[in-house]
């Protein structure tokens, strides 16, 4: 109990929560793209994708944490936030950077709010939008990505995802104290990797719809 | 050469500051920065007019007071240096030089460039220490520690506690103080027997004085004088986790 409230109430703590669930929600990404992929793959292979991963009885169970683990990623954070602008009262008339920070890291507030914003018109679009029929998923996504509002949208959108992750996916393990001469370069290589191929894969989606298949079915 | 600085002016704690502009001969680029806000002070006092405070002591970078943010960064432009390490021929004739104090909750202001820094001390005096009875001075080889932790540690006790760290963080975070002061005890065997006792007690006065919270931006390490790593933060972290899990206190 005594470990529990230790972490709840200390900013080291806090961060750990917020660098466990941002892991978290790097796997997510990993299987959700893995699914995604199947639309290269064809009509048919990605509607019996959807089908199947729709009739898992486990899903609204799954649902419901990963909806807990983004609340508390964002909840958490932004009450952080709130402590560090509590922290310096009063802002510097003139601030320059001396080399720390990247265009990941001084973002990320910002990108986390395009990646919000995503996710809610990401859900009511392609999870609840009106299909051509059932079982044809495929058909609303295509049917959205005829437009190049919507590609551009997406495209955007997953642009702030890969900026967030250039720093997250380092900074949790740093938060986790996984640093070692051998070791750092080599997670921030691959955070650095992990966020351009998410965000170029999931982007690849909406661009090839548009471009290959011209938005039809 | 000429430069103009524009410094903030405070009369006193939770008075409302502003920034006043002073034309400045520079002779020798030469010359300190520091030597440069003496040279302003000595016209001042002349013209019978309020000298500006600033803090200062060693001028040779190895004391920690002196705090200043000179054009938006603590200790001015140089790297691996404090303020009274900058020498004029780092600025340009007719520049204009912003200088600020270090701005965060827990370093009220004094009065113009002095800011209150005891909320370090206070996070030291939490367990930033060995409280064993040394006794007499061992043979010097009697405790062997690896090379590699004896040149860690000596890295991270360099910290001079001028608290830039705390300044250039955009949270106002104080992890890089407290995470070196944590590791120079951490990687040598007389810091063993308090470690975990060591992490949360300075954690807690850390989060207690009103310090933000560290989001890995590395402008700490960017701006240290004595060039202290982040790597000192994850340490602390794996510390503090240790403390967590370990930990019977």
């Amino acid at each position: 109990m005594e470990t529990l409230n230790r972490i709840v109430t200390s900013s080291i703590g806090r961060k750990l929560v917020v660098a466990l669930m941002g892991l978290l929600l790097c796997g997510f990404l990993v299987g959700h793209l893995g699914g995604n992929l199947f639309l290269f793959v064809g009509k048919d292979a990605f509607n019996a994708y959807a089908h199947h991963l729709e009739t898992f009885p486990l899903l609204v169970p799954v649902e419901l944490g990963l909806a807990g683990v983004a609340l508390v990623h964002i909840l958490v954070t932004l009450y952080l936030q709130l402590t560090s602008l509590a922290a310096r009262p009063e802002r510097y008339a003139v601030t320059q950077s001396k080399g720390g920070r990247t265009w990941g890291s001084s973002t990320m507030i910002y990108t986390a709010a395009a990646v919000l914003l995503f996710i809610v018109v990401h859900v009511a679009t392609l999870k609840y939008g009106a299909r051509p029929s059932p079982e044809d998923l495929h058909g609303l996504v295509m049917r959205y990505f005829s437009s190049w509002g919507w590609v551009a949208f997406y495209a955007g959108c997953m642009a702030c995802l890969g900026l967030h992750l250039s720093h997250g996916f380092w900074s949790a393990f740093q938060t986790f104290g996984v640093d070692h001469p051998k070791y750092t370069p080599v997670i921030k290589g691959l955070g650095t990797a992990f966020a351009v191929a998410v965000s170029l894969a999931f982007a690849s989606i909406p661009v090839w719809a548009r471009i290959a298949m011209g938005g039809s079915q | 050469m000429k430069v103009t600085l524009k410094v903030w002016r405070q009369k006193g704690p939770d008075q409302p500051g502003r920034f006043e502009a002073y034309d400045a001969e520079v002779p020798s680029t030469d010359m300190s920065f520091l030597e440069l806000m003496d040279t302003v002070n000595e016209g001042l006092i002349a013209k019978g007019s309020d000298a500006i405070a600033f803090d200062h002591d060693c001028r040779e970078g190895i004391c920690g007071m002196c705090s200043q943010v000179i054009d938006g960064q603590p200790h001015g432009p140089d790297q691996g240096a404090a303020t009274c390490q900058l020498h004029m021929r780092k600025f340009k004739d007719g520049d204009v030089v912003t200088v600020e104090p270090f701005r965060a909750k827990a370093f009220p202001v004094i009065k113009d460039l002095v800011v209150d820094r005891s909320a370090l001390d206070r996070v030291v005096s939490c367990g930033g220490f060995i409280s064993i009875n040394t006794g007499a001075a061992v043979d010097g080889n009697a405790v062997p520690v690896p090379k590699v932790d004896a040149e860690a540690a000596m890295d991270a006790a360099a910290c001079i506690g001028c608290g830039a760290c705390v300044a250039a963080c955009p949270n106002a975070a104080a992890m890089l103080f407290v995470g070196a002061k944590v590791s120079h005890l951490a990687l040598l065997p007389q810091g063993g027997p308090e470690r975990a006792r060591r992490v949360l007690g300075m954690r807690q006065a850390m989060d207690a004085e009103g310090f933000g919270h560290c989001t890995n931006e590395a402008e700490c390490e960017a701006v240290c004088p004595k060039e202290i790593k982040v790597s000192n933060i994850a340490r602390l972290n794996r510390e503090f986790i240790k403390a967590l899990v370990c930990s019977k206190e």
